[in-house]
């Protein structure tokens, strides 16, 4: 059984999924107003909307009819939190180094 | 080090305006790195350095919106001014958690400016190799920058 964040990981692994929570990021929508800037089938996009739901990623409402879907920030926060300990933890630091050497140097001209 | 990284490596070269023994002091001295380490606003109010081959080193960096954040390791080699390795795990809970990673860095001085070199990658079996998913490289930077765009739309 593949943990959370695989699960999550491999959902997000499709540009068409990914562009679906781009929309649901402004706000809830309907299969038919998701379905509408993509070239293909309804039943294409709520079998992208079934993935998205198995991870956690989004939500959908209970009335039969209408099932507006939105987003849930929650498992891309843990995303987020895995991620950030990589590149970026390492690229921010150096600015940081970076800054730190230029106080350095200042404090050394005012000498 | 081999021409092409493995998707789970990390190889960043950075030029900074300082000597390469100023720059191995950021790195070695703990009332260095606590001005350094972290990425933007996080400070780093814990570092413990035992600074010899065989030695460890632990630090915390924390933010408000992170919180606590341990991690630590041991040095492996050093070469003063030229050349450092130690191994670099995180003690958090969830994926990033206990897994090894060897960090490599080496230290090019020219012209008063220093070119730093560093360079890490997992320790992980065969097993765990397979399994993990993606890499480091750059599709991951945009996955993390579009997921920390989202946390934060989302967290307002």
């Amino acid at each position: 059984m593949p943990d959370t964040l695989s699960v999550t990981l491999s959902a997000l692994a499709d540009p068409t999924r990914r562009a679906i929570l781009a929309r649901l990021a402004k706000g809830e929508a309907t299969v038919n107003e998701i379905a509408k800037p993509f070239d293909i089938s309804l039943p294409a996009v709520s079998r992208h909307l079934k993935v998205l739901e198995t991870a956690g990623l989004i939500s959908r409402g209970r009335e039969a009819q209408w099932r507006p879907c939105r987003l849930e920030p929650r498992a891309l926060k843990r995303v987020d939190d895995w991620l950030w300990r990589y590149r970026r933890f390492w690229t921010e630091s150096f600015d940081r180094m970076d800054a730190y050497l230029a106080e350095l140097k200042a404090k050394e001209k005012r000498k | 080090m081999s021409a092409r990284l493995a998707d789970d490596e990390l190889l960043i070269t950075r030029t900074f305006d300082a000597p390469a023994s100023l720059l191995f002091a950021l790195w070695s001295k703990p009332e260095h790195m606590r001005r350094w380490m972290g990425p933007a606003n996080f400070t780093c109010p814990e570092v413990e350095i035992d600074f010899r081959v065989g030695g460890a080193y632990r630090a915390m960096i924390k933010s408000p919106a992170r919180g606590d954040n341990w991690f630590g390791g041991v040095y492996r080699e050093i070469v003063e001014n030229k050349r450092l390795v130690f191994t670099f795990t995180w003690d958090n809970d969830g994926p990033s958690a206990g897994v090894e990673t060897l960090v490599t860095i080496t230290f090019e001085e020219k012209g008063g400016k220093t070119v730093q070199t560093f360079h890490q990658r997992p320790f992980l079996n065969v097993e765990r190799r397979d399994s993990h998913m993606g890499g480091w490289t750059s599709a991951f930077d945009k996955l993390a920058a579009y997921a920390a765009q989202i946390a934060k739309e989302h967290s307002a």
